[in-house]
C-alpha cells in the first residue's frame, strides 16, 4: 500500500507524467527519477501552476488552434488536463454558442478555477456567458421559465440523476423552481452577466407558482425543503442555489456533489466504475465535502493506489485497470513524445483532404474540442472506439510516421535513439520506450513487432544508417505501435 | 433484460457503443454466413432526420373530417409572408389516405411529391403521432429516447435495434454499418461489431504507401496484435482488440464495394450524382453494400444501415409550399433521394426485401412562431419498402389549442377510447422486429422493449406490436 510519501517508481512516474499530462520523454523521465522523488512532491509540483489565459479571438478555428499550441507546448500539463475535464464536464459547444470569444473566455474561466474552490467554480458557471447562451439562461423568461440550464446543472455539473445507490436525486418540480431562480439574467453590452430586476420571476408576481422551494423530498433537507429566496429574492438567489446544490445529501445521507465529482475525477484520471467505498475513501480523506477544494481532491486521487493500478504491465486481467485515450490527449501526447514540431502551426504530412490542421484528425477520431457532440459532453470509454474512429488513428498514426521530410519539420527518430547497426531488440527497445510503451508489452506483443522489423527473423538486426532500412522498418514499426491497442490505452 | 453483456461500457451511463468479434471465428467465412442468415435475405435501413421534423407541415390535414382538425390548423399556421399555412389546394396533386380518428383528408407535403408515387404503390406506411409518454424537448435527450426506445431518464445506453442485433448475433459477424462517422445511438450495443464509415471507399486501412512489400509483414503484425487484444481478460481491450480486427478485416471486404458498385452499376451511380443532394449520397454507400451482397462478396453482411441527414430544425425561415423554403428543400431531398433509393432497389432485385424507417427526434409546435415552428412532440413516422403494406396507420394529434398541453404541444395518450390517441414508438419498433425480423413477440418484450408501468391512459402499458403495415 502506498500513500503520498511513497517513492514513485519509474513506471509509476511514466504513469502519474502520462495520465496528468501528456506523458514524459525518455529525457524527463530520466531527470524526474534522479531528483527521487515521492508521489505527493510530484503531484504538488504538478499542481503547482499559475493559470494561462486563452486569449479570444473571433474566430474558432484559431482560438481551437491556440488551445491546441498551449497543450502541445505547455510545461504545466495538469492545468490542460483539468481544462479538458471541465470542458467535458460543463460542455458548451460553439455550434449552439457561435461566439468564438465567450468560448475562449469561458475557457480561461475553466483554468482559472480547474484546480480552486468548487462553490465559486459553479457560481461563476452559472454567469459564464456562453454558458448562458448555450443552456438558454439569456431567454429563460419570467412568463414561461425555461428549464435548460436548470436541468442540466442538476443533472450535469453537480447531483447527477441518481446517486450511487440508483435512488434519484431530485425531481422535476426541483428544476422548475430552480429555473424561477435564473429568470433576470442577461448579457450587458458588454457581453458579462448582469441581473434584470425588471425580468426576474418574484413570488409575489405569481403567486400561483408557490414559493420558490426546491428539494422538499429530496436532499436530506426534511419536507421544507429549501427556499431560494432564504437571502432574499432576486440576484442572490443563483448563489444560494449553489449552497442548496452543496448541501444535497443523498439517499445514504453522504454528500451527493462531494460523491459525483471524486467519482468523474477519478474516471477521468484513472478509469471507468470505481466502487462506492473507493469513492467514499478518495471524498473522506480529501476532505472536499467540506472545503470543495479541487487541488485538494486531485492530489488525493492522484497519490492513491488505485490510481496506479491502471498502470501496472499486461498482461491483462480481468482485475487490470486500462481507460481509452481521448483522442485530444492521443494526438497531443504524440507529438510532444516524438519531438515533431509544426511550422506556423502546421505539420509536414500531418495535412488532411481541406485541411492542413490537427483539427481535421481529431475530428475524424470523434473529437472536437469547442464543439462537444451536447450538454452530455462526450462519451468517454468504448465510445471512442469504432471502425471509423479507429481507422482515424491508424491514418494519423500512418502520416505521422511517414513524415519523412527534410529540415526541422516532420518526424526524425535518427534524433531521438541510436542509430547504426542494431539487433531488432535494442530497436523496439527504444521506439516502444519513446512512446511510453516499454513496460506495456507482452511477451506475445514482442515476439509480433520482432517478427516485424526482421521479416520473419531473416534479418536479426538492422542497419539504420540505411535510408530504406530506416524508413521502411523503423518508421514502419513506429506506425505499428502507435496503432496498437496498448498505445490506444492508458 | 439481458443486454449489458460486459458491464465496462456502463461506466457512470458515460460510454456505450458497437461491436465485436470473436476473431479466431471471423476466419471461418461459413460461421460469420450462419449468424448473417439470422436475418434471413432483408434489409432494414434507418434514416434520422436530425432536428426535429415538423410532422404538421409533413402530412397535413385538408378538411375537417369529423372534427375541426383542418380548422385547428389554420387557426395555428398563418398565411402571408412568414406563415407556414399550406392550402388545401396546393395539396391536390399529394392527397394520400384519410386520418383513422378524425376522418380528415390527408395529403403530403407538395415536396413529398415522390413520396406520393410510391404511396399510391402501396410501398408507404404513414404512422401518425408517433411519440412517447412525458416527451422531453430537448433535442439530445429526445433522441436518446427514441434511439434507446426507453423514455427520457430511464436511458439504457444500448439501442433498441443494437439490442435486436445483440440477441440474434454473435461476435463473429458484422450485422450492421452505419453511413456516418460513429455508431448509431439505435444500433449500439457490445456483442456484436457494427462499422461506422461515411463512405465505404474511407475503410481503407492506412498502410505506408512508399513501402508495398512491406504490408503483409504489417498487416500480420496488425493481425496479432489485435487479436492478443482480443482475448484478454480486461474488458475494454478485449473490446479494442476486437474492433480492430473486424475493422481491419472490413477494410479488406468493404473498401470494394465502392468500385465494384461504380463499375456495375454506372447508371444508378450516376443518377444519384446528378441528383447532388446529402442524403442521396449517403443511401448510394447503402446501395453499395447492398449490391455487394447481392454480388457474394465474401464478409460482407451487413443488412442493417443506418444513416442521418440534418437541418430540421426550423426555428426560422421554415416556409410552407414555396419551393425555396427551408422545409421544402428537406423534404424534397428526403422524397427525391429515398425515391432513387428505392428504384435502385427495385432494379437490385431486392425492393421486396426492404424496409426504410424515416425517423425524427420529435416533432414540431402547432403554433407556429414569426417563421418557424418551436420543438414539439408527436410527428408522423415513414415506413417505406416492398415489405410494407401501404396507407395511413395510428391518429393525428388533436391540435384544437383546447387540447394542447400548457406548453402548446399535443398530449401524448394511449387511451383506447381517445380519437386522438398517441402511437407509442415502440409499437413502430416491436412491429419491425415482429413482422420484418422475425423476433418472437415475448423475446421482443424480453430483450429489447419494457413497457412502462403506470397509468395506462397516459403510459406504454399494453404493447401493440401488430400495427399491420408489416405483416
Amino acid at each position: 500500500m502506498g500513500n503520498a510519501n511513497s517513492l514513485l517508481t519509474e513506471s509509476e512516474t511514466r504513469h502519474l507524467m502520462r495520465r496528468a499530462g501528456f506523458g514524459a520523454t525518455p529525457k524527463e523521465l530520466a531527470k524526474l527519477m534522479k531528483k527521487g522523488l515521492t508521489r505527493g512532491q510530484l503531484v504538488d509540483a504538478l499542481l503547482k501552476y499559475k493559470p494561462k489565459t486563452l486569449k479570444a479571438h473571433r474566430d474558432m478555428d484559431e482560438v481551437y488552434d491556440r488551445w491546441l499550441e498551449l497543450m502541445l507546448k505547455t510545461k504545466t500539463p495538469l492545468l490542460e488536463k483539468l481544462t479538458l475535464f471541465w470542458h467535458d464536464h460543463f460542455a458548451t459547444a460553439n455550434s449552439t454558442v457561435g461566439d468564438a470569444e465567450q468560448m475562449a473566455r469561458q475557457n480561461t474561466l475553466l483554468r482559472q478555477m480547474g484546480k480552486g474552490n468548487f462553490r465559486e467554480f459553479l457560481r461563476r458557471i452559472n454567469k459564464d456567458p456562453a454558458m448562458m447562451d448555450f443552456l438558454d439562461t439569456v431567454r429563460n423568461r419570467k412568463r414561461t421559465p425555461n428549464e435548460n440550464y436548470a436541468r442540466e446543472l442538476l443533472e450535469l455539473f453537480t447531483v447527477g440523476v441518481e446517486d450511487e445507490t440508483g435512488a434519484p436525486n431530485y425531481e422535476q418540480d426541483d428544476i422548475v423552481q430552480l429555473a424561477r431562480a435564473f429568470t433576470g439574467w442577461r448579457l450587458d453590452d458588454k457581453g458579462l452577466a448582469t441581473f434584470r430586476e425588471g425580468s426576474h420571476d418574484y413570488n409575489e408576481e405569481y403567486p400561483e407558482r408557490g414559493p420558490k422551494i426546491i428539494f422538499k423530498t429530496r436532499g436530506g433537507f426534511g419536507p421544507g425543503g429549501i427556499d431560494l429566496a432564504t437571502p432574499g429574492e432576486g440576484p442572490f438567489e443563483i448563489d444560494y442555489a449553489i449552497e442548496a446544490i452543496l448541501a444535497h445529501r443523498d439517499s445514504q445521507g453522504q454528500s451527493t456533489v462531494g460523491r459525483r465529482i471524486t467519482r468523474r475525477l477519478f474516471e477521468f484520471f484513472a478509469s471507468a466504475d470505481p466502487s462506492t467505498a473507493l469513492v467514499d475513501e478518495l471524498l473522506a480523506s480529501s476532505g472536499f465535502a467540506s472545503t470543495w477544494d479541487l487541488a485538494n481532491l486531485v492530489k488525493t486521487i492522484l497519490v492513491h493506489d488505485a490510481f496506479y493500478a491502471t498502470a501496472v504491465p499486461p498482461p491483462y486481467t480481468a482485475g487490470t485497470k486500462r481507460s481509452v485515450k481521448w483522442p485530444v490527449d492521443y494526438v497531443v501526447s504524440t507529438l510532444r513524445l516524438l519531438g515533431v514540431k509544426p511550422k506556423k502551426r502546421k505539420y509536414a504530412g500531418l495535412a488532411v483532404e481541406d485541411s492542413d490542421s490537427l483539427r481535421a484528425h481529431l475530428d475524424d477520431m470523434g473529437q472536437r474540442l469547442f464543439d462537444p457532440p451536447s450538454v452530455f459532453g462526450w462519451d468517454w470509454e468504448g465510445a471512442w472506439i469504432s471502425s471509423a474512429t479507429l481507422l482515424a488513428r491508424f491514418r494519423f498514426a500512418r502520416d505521422l510516421a511517414a513524415a519523412r521530410v527534410k529540415g526541422k519539420q516532420g518526424f526524425h527518430p535518427e534524433k531521438l535513439m541510436p542509430m547504426g547497426v542494431q539487433s531488432a531488440d535494442d530497436v523496439l527497445n527504444g521506439a516502444s520506450n519513446l512512446l511510453g510503451l516499454a513496460d506495456q508489452l507482452t511477451p506475445e506483443d514482442r515476439a509480433l513487432y520482432l517478427d516485424y522489423l526482421t521479416d520473419g527473423g531473416s534479418s536479426p538486426t538492422l542497419d539504420l544508417e540505411n535510408e530504406d532500412v530506416r524508413a521502411r522498418k523503423l518508421h514502419g514499426l513506429f506506425a505499428l505501435l502507435m496503432q496498437s491497442p496498448a498505445y490506444q490505452l492508458h | 433484460m439481458a443486454i449489458s453483456r460486459r458491464s465496462f461500457l456502463k461506466g457512470s451511463g458515460l460510454a456505450a457503443a458497437s461491436t465485436l468479434v470473436a476473431p479466431a471465428l471471423l476466419r471461418h467465412p461459413f460461421i460469420g454466413q450462419a449468424f448473417a442468415d439470422t436475418i434471413g435475405d432483408r434489409y432494414f435501413l434507418s434514416i434520422f432526420l436530425d432536428g426535429g421534423n415538423d410532422g404538421f407541415n409533413t402530412v397535413i390535414p385538408v378538411d375537417n373530417g369529423g372534427a375541426t382538425m383542418r380548422a385547428a390548423y389554420d387557426a395555428a399556421r398563418s398565411t402571408g409572408t412568414d406563415g407556414l399555412n399550406i392550402a388545401p389546394s396546393a395539396l391536390a396533386a399529394t392527397l394520400i389516405g384519410v386520418d383513422p380518428g378524425s376522418g380528415c383528408q390527408l395529403a403530403f407535403h407538395p415536396a413529398l411529391a415522390p413520396l406520393k408515387t410510391l404511396y399510391d404503390a402501396g410501398k408507404v406506411a404513414v404512422v401518425q403521432g408517433c411519440g412517447y409518454s412525458r416527451p422531453t424537448l430537448s433535442h439530445e435527450a429526445s433522441r436518446m429516447a427514441w434511439e434507446t426506445g426507453t423514455p427520457p431518464g430511464l436511458n439504457s445506453g444500448t439501442g433498441w435495434m443494437g439490442r435486436y442485433l445483440a440477441a440474434n448475433y454473435g461476435g463473429s459477424d458484422i450485422p450492421g454499418v452505419c453511413i456516418r462517422g460513429e455508431v448509431a445511438g439505435e444500433l449500439r450495443q457490445n456483442a456484436t461489431s457494427v462499422l461506422a464509415a461515411r463512405r465505404m471507399r474511407s475503410l481503407r486501412f492506412p498502410y505506408d504507401g512508399d513501402f508495398g512489400d512491406d504490408v503483409a509483414r504489417k498487416r500480420a503484425a496488425f493481425l496479432g496484435l489485435y487479436e492478443s487484444a482480443s482475448t484478454a481478460a480486461l474488458p475494454i481491450a478485449e473490446y479494442l482488440g476486437t474492433s480492430g480486427v473486424a475493422t481491419l478485416l472490413a477494410t479488406e471486404s468493404y473498401a470494394g464495394l465502392h468500385d465494384l458498385y461504380t463499375s456495375g452499376r454506372p447508371g444508378p451511380n450516376q443518377a444519384y450524382e446528378d441528383l447532388n443532394l446529402n442524403l442521396a449520397r449517403n443511401l448510394r454507400e447503402a446501395a453499395k453494400v447492398i449490391y455487394g451482397i447481392t454480388q457474394g462478396v465474401p464478409n460482407v453482411h451487413a443488412r442493417v444501415m443506418q444513416c442521418a441527414t440534418g437541418g430540421y430544425d426550423t426555428h426560422s425561415d421554415q416556409g410552407a409550399a414555396n419551393a425555396d423554403g427551408r422545409h421544402y428543400e428537406l423534404l424534397n431531398e428526403l422524397a427525391a433521394s429515398l425515391s432513387l433509393f428505392y428504384a435502385d432497389c427495385n432494379d437490385m432485385g431486392v425492393a421486396d426485401k426492404l424496409v426504410v424507417m424515416v425517423w425524427s427526434e420529435f416533432g414540431r409546435r402547432v403554433e407556429q412562431n414569426d417563421g418557424g415552428t418551436d420543438h414539439g412532440t408527436q410527428y408522423p413516422v415513414f415506413i417505406l419498402g416492398g415489405g410494407v403494406t401501404g396507407g395511413v396507420y395510428g391518429r393525428h394529434p388533436n391540435i384544437n389549442e383546447s387540447a394542447l398541453s400548457d406548453d402548446g404541444n399535443t398530449v401524448y395518450s394511449q387511451a383506447a377510447a381517445d380519437p386522438f390517441r398517441s402511437t407509442d414508438m415502440r409499437d413502430v419498433y416491436g412491429t419491425i422486429l415482429k413482422h420484418w425480423l422475425g423476433m418472437p413477440h415475448q423475446q421482443i418484450l424480453d430483450d429489447v422493449l419494457t413497457l412502462d408501468g403506470g397509468d395506462p391512459a397516459e403510459r406504454w402499458t399494453q404493447e401493440n406490436f401488430d400495427m399491420g403495415f408489416l405483416v
